[in-house]
């Protein structure tokens, strides 16, 4: 028995009058074998948008490579700092003014005794740096025990090498002795455990980690500054550009499709803070935060997590990002707007609005989505420019206050020394120059990769 | 094209007065008096702000500095140099002129370098040349301003010793070249990439197949055909980049050891002078509006495909 086709509408075909005009029998009809099937399954998989916008970006060298470096300047910025031995803001009295791979004396010693194995602590005691080394007792103090020595006559440079483990070996070596790695010619000095007031303070080292770039004026690590200012900038850069996308494209997309009267409104505010010069506000802006802030830091950091966060940052930030989210936000507003013109003409939103979308839904679900592109763009564009501004801001001595650094205010530390030690500027300089750099170059294949259109 | 102009002038005096309330308020944000030392009592500092009238309410003294300014008045200077009429601060010891000239000698290497360099990597696309300068320009805008003005400094000044270090007034040639590029670095570098796509666009076009079709030389076709189109996009860029050639004079300025008046905004900014700092700031911003108004005019003129009410949109 055939069942019958329902009929939904009078214009729907009659399967049953197809099969007697071409004279198909129902038992003409069979089962698909496996072959069959799979000659329908579709030759390639869709390509999703992210899939085809990385395809693009990929077979794009010089993006690639600019992403790849950026990596690199990332680890160098986030994970680099665990990896010496230096902090930020550590003060080494004895390393100032130290240029690239430059050891302070007490380092160099350190370095000597490096070969001496683990578990074993040096110091130097060299004629004329310790005034007190006349022949006779000596005291030296580790930790909680106490060393006396007895020494002639110190004509030499003598590196005394102490074993942590054991109270008793106190091996005095010659610095030719320790270069040449002949550890056979040793003294072992008589030693008691009694400590003593006037014991000689050994200063004990670990491993000396070289200072790659060299130290300030101040003796604090200039890689771990550096590596430490790059994390900054990077961070205000990102979150400034977020601030901007977050404003940016709400007023953008809000002004495009309301269209007609608030449209235009919305749109002579952007063209009135777009013709302002807004470094000059940027500067006043600075100075007029600053108290405010810190006052405000003051009696909040205790009852809110998020103030204390930004009280971290400091108040030079925090009006870098206000400055940020006041007037920078206008070129994202634009270009969301056109994108917003173009498209909620489009069916899918008069679909929407017709089931009874709201405006809200529109924009978050329908209209911003398809922004993608040009969101994601600008965005990374942002980024290099709010570390531009903000280098800009603390090379005037209006960014980050010491001992925090940026790179911009690493820069500017290093110019009031520029003739004497130019390496300190340069170090800084590179690593803003190629953060900058790489992101341009990502901003620009992630804009070939996302927007086709867009490539000449 | 005489009321579109009479418009955008209404307008930016308009944008103007708006920055005048924007930085009368924000210099009154900022807690604490300008008289405030270490030293001051609380009646030396209550006479002081009767003299300079910051007792009066705040919508008084607004209206007082605009009243000023229409008659030409920009006040005297509460701190930097007490006493002195800003007008003699900023015009007459040279501030301005100093600035000015740095700025202007810095917009017209941007442009007299970037075209042409722009120009070349069009025309030669694709070769060594172009190349090259692709590379230069890419790394020149992300450079900051400050940073190469320091190394050109380490390099031509404290190693080679051919420049001065401090550029001072700008006696001579010489105290000019390093602030001049550093200024303008970006902006030549910026200005050649948007000259070279804008050129590659018009080389493209039906009309200048047209031309070499004609047999207009090579050399003709480039600068009579194609570079009139394509100079729009520059010209359009010419605006914002006074404001950021004023912008970089600040640090540049202060790299340079050069007494302009970007350098003294900074200072007048952090030690309170109220009438220094709205005079600068109005100062600064006429010139960038100003420019931005030259540059819509000029854009006109140089393609007058360009409908100017239209361009609202």
């Amino acid at each position: 028995m055939k069942a019958p086709f329902a009929k939904f509408s009078p214009f729907q075909v009659d399967p049953d009058k197809i099969m007697e005009t071409f004279g198909i029998e129902d038992g003409d009809f069979s089962k698909a074998s496996d072959n069959e099937k799979e000659s329908m399954v579709e030759m390639h998989k869709s390509i999703s948008y992210w899939k085809d916008a990385w395809r693009r970006f990929r077979s794009n060298t010089v993006s690639m490579v600019a992403l790849f470096v950026f990596l690199v300047c990332l680890f160098f910025a986030f994970i680099g700092p665990y990896l010496i031995p230096y902090n930020y803001a550590d003060q080494y009295r004895t390393s100032q003014k130290l240029g690239p791979f430059e050891y302070s004396e007490d380092e160099q010693t350190a370095r000597l005794a490096e070969g001496v194995g683990d578990g074993f602590f040096a110091t130097a005691l060299r004629p004329g740096s310790i005034t007190a080394l006349d022949p006779g007792e000596y005291y030296l103090k580790s930790g909680r025990t106490s060393y006396v020595f007895t020494l002639d006559t110190l004509t030499e440079n003598v590196i005394i090498v102490l074993d942590k483990n054991s109270a008793e070996p106190l091996k005095l070596y010659t610095e030719d002795a320790v270069k040449k790695g002949a550890w056979d010619n040793y003294t072992v000095l008589p030693c008691t455990n009694t400590p003593s007031e006037n014991a000689v303070r050994l200063t004990l080292t670990k491993k000396v980690f070289p200072h790659v770039f060299g130290t300030d004026s101040s003796g604090r690590d200039l890689m771990a500054r550096t590596m430490y200012g790059a994390r900054v900038s990077i961070i205000i850069g990102v979150v400034a550009a977020l601030i901007v996308l977050v404003i940016g494209s709400l007023y953008g997309s809000i002004s495009g499709l309301a269209g007609g009267p608030v449209d235009f409104v919305m749109m002579r505010i952007v063209e009135l803070i777009y013709s302002i010069p807004e470094v000059l506000i940027v500067l006043l802006l600075q100075v007029v935060l600053k108290d405010p802030l810190q006052a405000w830091f003051q009696a909040h950091s205790e009852t809110s997590a998020f103030v204390r966060a930004m009280s971290d940052l400091g108040a030079g930030i925090v009006s870098i990002f206000i400055t940020f989210a006041v007037l920078y936000w206008v070129t994202m507003a634009r270009i969301i707007r056109g994108q917003v013109l173009m498209l909620k003409k489009q069916e899918y939103v008069t679909a929407a609005t017709a089931l009874g979308a709201s405006n809200g839904r529109i924009i978050t679900k329908h209209l911003l989505p398809n922004c993608i592109g040009p969101l994601v763009i600008t965005t990374c564009l942002q980024i290099p420019s709010a570390i531009f501004l903000e280098s800009f801001l603390s090379f005037l001595g209006l960014g980050v206050s010491a001992p925090m650094a940026s790179l911009g205010s690493l820069c500017s530390d290093a110019l009031q020394t520029i003739t004497l030690y130019p390496y300190r500027l340069v170090f800084p300089a590179i690593v803003l120059t190629i953060i900058v750099l790489t992101l341009n170059l990502v901003g620009d294949g992630l804009r070939d990769a996302l927007d086709p259109r867009l490539k000449k | 094209m005489a009321s579109y102009i009479l418009k955008r002038v209404a307008g930016s005096i308009l944008i103007l007065l708006l920055i005048m309330v924007v930085t009368f308020f924000l210099m009154n944000a900022v807690p604490g008096s300008p008289f405030l030392t270490e030293k001051s009592t609380p009646e030396q500092i209550a006479n002081a702000n009767a003299k300079y009238g910051l007792d009066k309410p705040l919508y008084i003294q607004l209206w007082n500095y605009i009243r000023n300014y229409l008659k030409g008045d920009l006040g005297v200077s509460l701190k930097m140099q007490e006493g002195t009429p800003v007008k003699d601060i900023i015009f007459h010891q040279g501030k301005f002129l100093l600035s000015i000239k740095l700025g202007l000698y810095a917009l017209l290497l941007a442009i007299i370098v970037g075209i042409p360099l722009g120009c070349l990597a069009a025309y030669f696309r694709g070769s060594w040349l172009d190349g090259a300068l692709r590379v230069i320009t890419t790394v020149g805008v992300a450079i900051p301003g400050f940073v190469l003005a320091a190394l050109l400094l380490i390099a031509f000044s404290v190693k080679l010793n051919i420049f001065p270090t401090k550029s001072g007034n700008l006696p001579d040639f010489k105290s000019y070249v390093l602030p001049v590029v550093s200024l303008s670095s970006y902006y030549t570098c910026y200005i050649a990439k948007l000259m070279r796509t804008s050129m590659l666009d018009a080389i493209n076009q039906d009309y200048i197949r047209t031309a070499r079709a004609k047999g207009v030389k090579t050399g003709g076709i480039i600068l009579k055909h194609a570079l009139r189109n394509s100079l729009i996009p520059v010209i359009t860029y010419l605006g914002p980049v006074t404001a950021g050639i004023i912008t970089g004079s600040f640090v540049i300025e202060s790299t340079f050891s050069i007494p302009g008046l970007g350098k003294y905004f900074v200072q007048c900014v952090t030690s309170r002078d109220y009438p220094v700092i709205m005079a600068t700031t109005v100062v600064l911003s006429a010139l960038v509006i100003v420019m931005m108004l030259v540059v819509d005019i000029v854009y006109k003129i140089v393609d007058p495909r360009i409908t100017l009410t239209a361009k609202e949109d």
